[in-house]
């Protein structure tokens, strides 16, 4: 039996698909160039200027900018060069069934081209140097395409885990995320692949950390509670953001999210929930526009008004941490970004700046782990007390 | 009552001129050792000079400096030249008078004041006790002549030492004159080359040879046939006139009225002219110009000087390179990629007529520099000191010449050459080494300057955009094969040589190159991929 007999068929199918659109995008190029013209990618500008926040959608999206790289243009020559370069490398991966990994790309595609000028000198450069290069270059390719890298069968590391009451199709297999023992599920790299089969939860809770993930489940949160329970292991990566907005966006469970009490934290919420900056691109399939933020809130160490705070005046001296300046400075980023200037969250930023306090999940789960998974979250869930 | 102070008892003497210059030998550049080596080695070559191309022969001049036995700062210098001779009923006086001149003439030379070379001789004479020796033979003559001279300082005139005749069956024609002064090589070595090289860059069709006191010789061989305009010897011009010179003109011009002496006195004053300007000046045309008193000469040369409407003054008495001369100079010595050079037309101050050349070189082997390397020459001498008050200086100036107007950013090589020709150049000292800044003359040579760096520039424009269009085609054509051949892979149908060469042919069409331009961009471009 040869090795293609055991390949799934949503990968073969996912494969024929971007190399029909790798082949339609590029006879464009190659019919510029028939035409005798200059060859032109046109790219919409990934840049932090062509980054609009679509409040209505509540998404970050790329712009209307656009870039137009062409081979004949002195500047731009080398980057067209690259794309080609990337994109024949990306469609041969796909022709040959392969699963390469961005560093795989990286250095695939890394060689030196040697030239003599006229006159004798001999130069030698490398098409490109640091993965970096290469990187934005994928990058390129995703938007001029149209497919995302897991469509495109590229894998990257990925660090998401999930457990809960609920069975999936991946590769062919059947995977019940409730029989996973101690251990978890590990989000794959191409969750468009994933089938979900059935389920039995009423809300998703991802946490940040590992370590509180791991106490949730050993305990059995997710099952009292009727939980999907992911953690994204800090900044989350694309195959977990995009597994979490299936599960929102397929299966209508709420999502919620818990992260740190700090500026670093409500950026994790904030790239789950619109997008990050840098991938603004892909928001429109990895964000969850629903994505609600449980806490640690500030509110939750302080009170706030008529809110009576969960940690006690003892606890707060216990568990606060100061905040550094690089966590000042953060949150005085944050408050620009016009996200995070809904009135909730003025009201965080504004007690964190006035605070200078911080504080990690794990101070929950001090002051008793029971505590967090029967008193805080069921009671913050049930009454509604998170930011949207 | 003050004491009135009795007055000083006051010596009176007289001085003659070969006594006055050798006590103020600095105002003639023998203010020292080094100098005066230097500037020796300067004065005989300008005489071998204008004993040659003035007369339309192509200059050859060989030029030793030894050193003497005897004393160690003791040094002959023997200069020889293929020119028109010195008769020998004048070589006496030539060589051991001051003053004594055939160059006192409204024409343009490099002599003037009929001193050079006996400042040399003088300076020489008293520092080493040494007479001058020289060898001459004018055009025609069957014999050489030589002479050994030394100067009567007291009464300004020649001894003669030793006198003897050869015969001349190789019809030889020109002068061999050697002196030996005090002198110090090594300080004046660096500067006489500059000189040298400097000179050689004028006379681009001259033949010169150069042996130093080390024995190393030197030689720049002519690379041009062509020798420039020679001066035509004028009358004076209207408008340069001053009481003295009026005075000498109606004693040496014989005329009866005011408006004949005008007629045959000066340059460009026709009948007419003289009539319209003997009205506006108010004098009686039928006046015996003989008779006129003091204050009657004073009015007429200063409304000669202030009448407009005289001709310009001619410029025949110039004697300019001209630019293929400065061209071919410039390219031989100092190897630039580019020279450009102008000569403007004639132009006056003061009744004197001037031209203005400039020449520029760009690139080669002239290396870069924060400021333009300056060659400043006045009648074609080269002028090596005081360069930064000199008026050239003041005009090429980065600090008031603009050249990045012209794509030339300093550090950069390029070398300026600034020539003025004119009957009467307005040096600022005796030393002949920088010349004022007299208005007409600034204007000229900015006017000129720019003129010359404008087509530097088209030169440099045309240069960067053909090096931009080299570099454009290197980068497409070393990036041709990698978009070649990821087209070729990912559309399956088209192989990657067909996509090079439609690759190329769009290329040559942005460019806007034909095939045999592009050729000539790429040939020996070579490119090859690693994997
Ligand atoms: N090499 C030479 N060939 C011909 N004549 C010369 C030469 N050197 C000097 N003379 C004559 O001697 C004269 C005096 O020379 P010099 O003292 O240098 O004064 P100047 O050059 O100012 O006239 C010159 O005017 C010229 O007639
Ligand atoms: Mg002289």
């Amino acid at each position: 039996m040869s090795i293609e007999e055991y390949i799934d068929k949503a990968d073969i199918e996912a494969r024929k698909r971007a190399l029909q659109v790798f082949r339609e995008r590029f006879r464009e190029i190659l019919e510029q160039i028939k035409r005798g013209e200059n060859p032109t990618i046109m790219l919409p500008k990934r840049t932090l200027a062509n980054t609009i926040y679509d409040e209505r959608r509540k998404l970050l999206l790329l712009g209307p900018e656009k870039l137009s790289r062409s081979f004949f243009d002195l500047h731009e020559s080398k980057k067209f060069m690259q794309t080609l370069l990337m994109a024949r490398i990306i469609y041969e991966a796909l022709e040959r069934n392969e699963y390469p990994t961005i560093r795989d790309l990286y250095y695939r595609g890394k060689h030196t081209i040697i030239y003599r000028e006229p006159g004798g000198r001999k130069h030698e450069e490398n098409t490109w140097d640091e993965q970096r290069e290469s990187d934005s270059v994928i990058r390129d390719i995703e938007v001029f395409t149209g497919l995302l890298r897991e469509e495109m069968l590229i894998l990257s590391k990925e660090k998401g885990k999930v457990v809960g009451n609920m069975r999936i199709r991946s590769g062919g297999d059947v995977i019940d995320l409730s029989k996973m023992g101690h251990g978890a599920y590990a989000i794959e790299p191409t969750p468009d692949l994933i089938e979900f089969v059935d389920v039995d939860a009423e809300y998703v809770l991802v946490v940040e950390k590992d370590a509180v993930f791991q106490q949730l489940h050993r305990i059995g949160f997710w099952r009292k509670h009727k939980a999907i329970l992911i953690t994204s292991a800090g900044q989350p990566d694309r195959a977990t953001r995009r597994f979490v907005r299936r599960l929102n966006e397929e299966l209508g469970l709420p999502v919620y999210i818990l992260t740190d009490a700090d500026p670093y934290g409500w950026y994790i919420y904030s790239v789950f929930k619109i997008g990050s900056i840098t991938l603004s691109y892909e928001s429109e399939r990895l964000a969850t526009p629903n994505a609600r933020f449980i806490g640690v809130s500030m509110t939750d160490i302080f009170g706030y008004k008529r809110k009576k705070p969960y940690l006690t005046e003892q606890e707060r001296r216990n568990y606060i941490i100061k905040a550094k300046d690089a966590d000042i400075k953060r949150a005085y980023e944050l408050r620009n970004y016009k996200w995070f200037q809904t009135k909730k969250w003025k009201i965080e930023i504004d007690i964190f700046l006035e605070r200078k306090a911080k504080l990690e999940i794990e101070a929950l789960t001090s002051k008793g782990l029971r505590f967090l998974a029967d008193k805080y979250l069921p009671e913050k869930i049930e009454t509604g007390d998170w930011i949207e | 009552m003050s004491k009135v102070q009795e007055p000083l008892r006051e010596k009176y003497r007289s001085m003659t001129p070969s006594q006055f210059f050798y006590e103020h030998r600095e105002l003639a550049g023998f203010g020292s050792p080094s100098r005066a080596l230097y500037q020796t080695i300067r004065e005989l070559v300008e005489n071998a000079l204008d004993a040659t191309d003035v007369y339309g022969i192509m200059p050859r001049i060989v030029i030793v400096v030894e050193k003497l036995e005897e004393r160690q700062d003791f040094y002959r210098i023997t200069v020889e030249d293929n020119g028109i001779g010195i008769n020998p009923k004048y070589v006496p006086q030539a060589f051991g008078q001051v003053l004594f001149s055939s160059k006192y003439k409204l024409r343009q030379a490099r002599g003037r004041f009929g001193l050079g070379a006996k400042m040399a001789i003088l300076y020489g004479q008293i520092k080493t006790g040494k007479p001058v020796e020289v060898y001459t033979s004018p055009i025609g003559f069957t014999k050489i002549y030589y002479y050994k001279l030394k100067i009567d300082i007291e009464r300004n005139k020649p001894i003669i030492l030793s006198y003897a005749e050869h015969d001349n069956k190789t019809l030889w024609h020109g002068t061999r004159i050697s002196v030996v002064i005090e002198g110090d090589w090594s300080r004046a070595r660096s500067r006489v080359y500059e000189y040298i090289k400097r000179t050689a860059i004028a006379t681009p069709y001259a033949d010169i040879v150069f042996i130093d006191p080390e024995g190393n010789m030197i030689t720049y061989w002519h690379s041009i046939e062509k020798l420039p305009r020679p001066p035509k010897e004028v009358k004076p011009h209207p408008h340069g006139v001053d009481i003295e010179q009026l005075k000498r003109l109606i004693r040496d011009v014989k005329a009866k009225t005011l408006i004949e002496f005008l007629v045959s006195a000066f340059q460009g004053v026709g009948k007419r002219t003289a009539e319209a300007f003997l009205k506006w000046a108010g004098l009686n045309p039928s006046l015996d110009p003989h008779r006129l008193n003091d204050s009657l000469l004073g009015e007429l040369a200063r409304k000669l000087r202030e009448y407009p409407k005289f001709r310009p003054p001619s410029a025949e008495s110039l004697s300019p390179f001209g630019p293929e001369i400065i061209e071919a100079g410039l390219r031989a010595i100092l190897h630039p990629e580019f020279v450009v050079a102008v000569s403007r037309r004639p132009k006056a101050y003061e009744g004197h007529p001037f031209i203005i050349e400039v020449g520029i070189a760009y690139g080669g082997e002239i290396p870069l520099s924060n400021e333009p390397i300056l060659l400043r020459y006045a009648n074609k001498i080269p002028l090596l000191y005081d360069e930064k008050s000199d008026v050239a200086w003041k005009v090429i100036d980065p600090r008031s010449f603009n050249w990045k107007d012209y794509m030339v950013v300093f550090p950069a090589p390029v070398a300026v050459l600034t020539h003025i020709a004119s009957t009467k150049v307005p040096y600022k000292g005796v030393g002949k080494e920088s010349v004022a800044d007299v208005p007409e003359i600034e204007h000229e040579l900015r006017n000129a300057l720019r003129e010359a760096a404008r087509k530097l520039r088209l030169y440099l424009l045309q240069k960067k955009r053909e090096e931009e269009a080299k570099r454009r085609v290197i980068t497409f054509v070393k990036y041709t094969p990698e978009v070649a051949k990821g087209l070729a892979t990912i559309l399956g149908d088209i192989d990657e040589k067909t996509v090079q060469e439609m690759l190329l042919s769009a290329m040559k069409r942005r460019l806007r190159l034909d095939d045999e331009e592009f050729a000539k961009l790429v040939q020996g471009l070579e490119v090859s991929i690693e994997e």
